[in-house]
């Protein structure tokens, strides 16, 4: 009785990695030929930067803008990020899709991944795409006296966070009536002790300092306290939501 | 009908009892000697005068009204920890059952949760004025606790945008469950974290003339606040026959 | 995917679904076999949908018993979708990817062996082999419809679930698609959906109508009188929800 059954696991675990790859590849596809998430996403971080510029435009001569780098740069991933997660979500509930997913038998924490890694995916080209701007923009003089080998660990320890706990909570708004708001009323305030280490983790890597590496190390802890505990809360919650 | 009952004595009971430990907070209780001044960093705009100046900044009494307020804001703070924990917890059981009774639970020990929150804030600013000078200071408890009440906030907002009853249902359970892991985080972050600013509660070392008074008005908090439970239940059920009648009515005519 | 052959295609005991004191199913029940072609007419809210959907296995129901293939929706739900399709009115289709890349997708959800044939396969059936590279965007509603019934059949379903499917077809696309039915017809069996009176009996082998979660009436083919049904399906619609 056990060898079939075990077969039977086996078989259905390359099945469902045929469906996640499908899945993936499907949203790639789609985002190659409408380029939808990435350009509305790298405008709006354009948009943002301009923002910033007016908003430190008073700031004076003595104020050395590496000192809130992180925090602008955070600020921009999360707002643009809230955009492209809704994005990956109405495609799917436009005609129905969703319905169609949901009937085939797929378990439901594949479409959970294959969906967070799309996302991460994109959030990961929209960083990579700003931070050179945002240097060119606001970091041009000043040396940097921290290193930056540490900056594509937080944007991955980051982007990990936003794109777990942002697509379930995606998953839930595109069903709401107003789909953006609900999105950022649900997501900022989960989003907080991210975003702190985050930026905490970030502004070790554009400054430096002393025991700079241990900060650093710290910082990245919780990063990665947060992505375990709110991904695994996430992929046990989604089966409910999508189902809904 | 029986639980009506129960509601309104408990409505009763807890009043009293928060009334009674006010009167005691201000009769009674013996100013705390523990931790009795605070020093800050530099001079706040506050009435208070300056006792010492030392090398890491001026010390201050502990003032009268703060230690007051703290026989209200402890206990309605710790209330709304537990009431936004019994809410998560019929989240899950209703993840669990579907079955909309415990939604409704969920639903009502959450706007409960919201009203405490809301006391807890208020009493908190009296209190942050009063002792640190200042009305509002980004110092870990105070963010977290904001952030708590953000997310029964954003829960209500989420409710109140989803039209289909039973997905309302689901939405709100796991939001609820996911957002309640802050809870204790807020809660334990005065002990993680000591250097903070936020005072630690250690019932423990107090003077027994400020415990009573203390655990008197958590009992009364608490009570008040099962007797809103109550109370928003009763309507919730008499609003469901109502309708069950309705229907009845309207099929059989 | 032992058998290929089901008994008893549909079986429906008791079922009940409830949320609060609103009664979306109340104690319905039906068999179905093999082969034959359900109707199944209502008022809006009268819990067709949420019937479809429980033996879909979208939504579990609150008591009561259901099987399809006599696999129990609940318990062997994940093996249940193997053996069920659905055409509905939404084309359930991606509109940025073009139609063969819309079946290959959805063949890789349903893991089918061979997928790049059996998609050239019914794209031929449906005749759409012309338009394969073409984006489903740019398709007509017939088209949409015409592709959805080779989603649907992409994984050889014996179960094929029918909701509205000719709300907003043109006349011409309702022959087509009608065609493309009678093709089917021999291999499967229907559950559909229908505000349409007239097509619904047409196509039906057996009817019924659900009122506020109940049937109200249940009838094989030979024993309607088309007249009565209309009557009784108008006098619900009556008493539709408020």
């Amino acid at each position: 009785m056990s060898a079939p059954n075990q077969a039977t696991a086996i078989s259905q675990r390359s099945l469902s990695w045929r469906q996640f790859k499908a899945i993936l590849r499907k949203d790639i596809v789609m985002e190659l030929r409408t380029k939808e998430m990435i350009t509305t996403m790298s405008i709006y971080s354009l948009l943002t930067m301009v923002i910033y510029q007016v908003a430190l435009s008073q700031a004076g001569t003595g104020f050395d803008p590496r000192n809130i780098a992180a925090g602008l740069l955070w600020l921009a991933f999360v707002f643009t990020s809230m955009l492209g997660l809704n994005r990956s979500l109405v495609h799917e509930k436009d005609q129905g899709c969703l319905e169609a997913l949901l009937l085939s038998p797929i378990d439901r924490p594949v479409i959970f991944f294959a969906k967070m890694v799309g996302n991460l995916i994109f959030l990961l080209i929209v960083q990579v795409l700003t931070i050179p701007v945002f240097g060119f923009l606001f970091l041009q003089q000043g040396s940097y006296a921290g290193e930056l080998w540490m900056i594509p660990l937080v944007l991955l320890g980051g982007s990990l966070g936003i794109a777990g706990v942002g697509t379930l909570l995606a998953t839930m708004s595109v069903n709401t009536k107003g789909k953006d708001f609900v999105l950022a009323v649900l997501f900022v305030p989960l989003m907080y002790p991210l975003l702190m280490a985050c930026v905490s983790a970030t502004t070790v890597a554009v400054l430096g300092g002393v025991d700079s590496e241990q900060q650093f190390w710290s910082a990245m802890g919780m990063i990665a306290i947060y992505d375990v505990v709110m991904i695994a809360a996430a992929y046990a919650l989604y089966e409910f939501v999508i189902g809904a | 009908m029986k639980l009506v009952k129960t509601g309104i004595v408990l409505l009763v009971i807890g009043g009293l009892l928060t009334t009674a430990a006010f009167v005691m907070a201000f009769t009674t209780a013996e100013v705390q000697r523990h931790s009795s001044t605070i020093t800050l960093p530099e001079k706040p705009d506050t009435v208070f005068q300056a006792i010492a100046h030392t090398d890491d900044g001026f010390v201050y009494p502990r003032p009268w009204f703060s230690q007051k307020i703290f026989y209200f804001h402890v206990p309605v703070g710790l209330a709304s920890f537990l009431v936004f924990g019994v809410a998560a917890f019929f989240s899950i059981r209703f993840l669990m059952t579907r079955r909309r009774e415990y939604d409704t639970k969920s639903r009502i020990a959450m706007e409960t949760t919201l009203i405490f929150v809301v006391l807890t804030m208020i009493t908190g600013v009296l209190w942050t004025r009063a002792a640190w000078g200042v009305w509002w200071q980004w110092e870990p408890r105070l963010t977290t606790y904001f952030i708590m009440t953000l997310m029964i906030i954003a829960y209500f907002v989420l409710r109140n945008s989803i039209e289909d009853e039973e997905r309302r249902a689901v939405y709100a359970a796991a939001y609820s469950c996911i957002a309640v892991v802050n809870a204790p985080i807020s809660f334990a972050v005065t002990r993680l974290i000591p250097s903070a600013s936020h005072p630690v509660v250690d019932e423990g070392a107090m003077a027994i003339s400020n415990l009573i008074p203390f655990l008197v008005a958590i009992a009364g908090m608490l009570m008040v606040g099962f007797a809103i439970y109550v109370a928003r239940m009763t309507e919730e059920r008499l609003g469901e026959r109502l309708a069950a009648l309705k229907e009845k009515f309207e099929s059989g005519s | 995917m032992a058998d290929n052959t089901c008994g008893s295609a549909v079986d429906v005991r008791g079922l009940t679904r409830t949320f609060g004191t609103r009664k979306a199913l109340d104690d319905v029940s039906f068999q179905l076999e093999a082969g034959s072609f359900l109707s199944i007419f209502g008022p809006n809210g009268a819990g067709k949908t949420t019937l479809v959907k429980v033996l879909t296995t979208l939504m579990t129901p609150s008591k009561g018993k259901a099987s399809v293939c006599g696999l129990d929706v609940v318990e062997d739900a994940v093996k249940l979708r193997e053996r069920i399709g659905l055409i509905s009115h939404n084309p359930l289709l991606y509109p940025d990817l073009s139609a063969e890349e819309n079946l290959m997708f959805f063949a890789e959800m349903y893991c089918i062996s061979k997928p790049t044939e059996r998609v050239r396969e019914l794209l031929t059936a449906v005749e759409l082999d012309h338009r394969r590279m073409d984006l489903v965007r740019t398709f007509s509603r017939g088209m949409l419809q015409r592709l959805s019934i080779a989603r649907s059949l992409l994984h050889r379903p014996d179960v094929l679930f029918l909701d509205e499917p000719y709300s907003g077809l043109d006349p011409h696309a309702v022959e087509i698609f009608d065609s493309l039915m009678k093709q089917i017809r021999q291999d499967h069996t229907f559950i559909m959906i229908s505000h349409d009176l007239a097509k619904g009996l047409e196509l039906c082998s057996h009817a019924l109508i659900l009122s506020r979660g109940k049937i109200v009436l249940s009838l094989p083919k030979e024993q309607i009188d088309e007249n009565e049904f209309a009557a009784t399906f108008r006098a619900t619609v009556g008493t539709g929800v408020a």
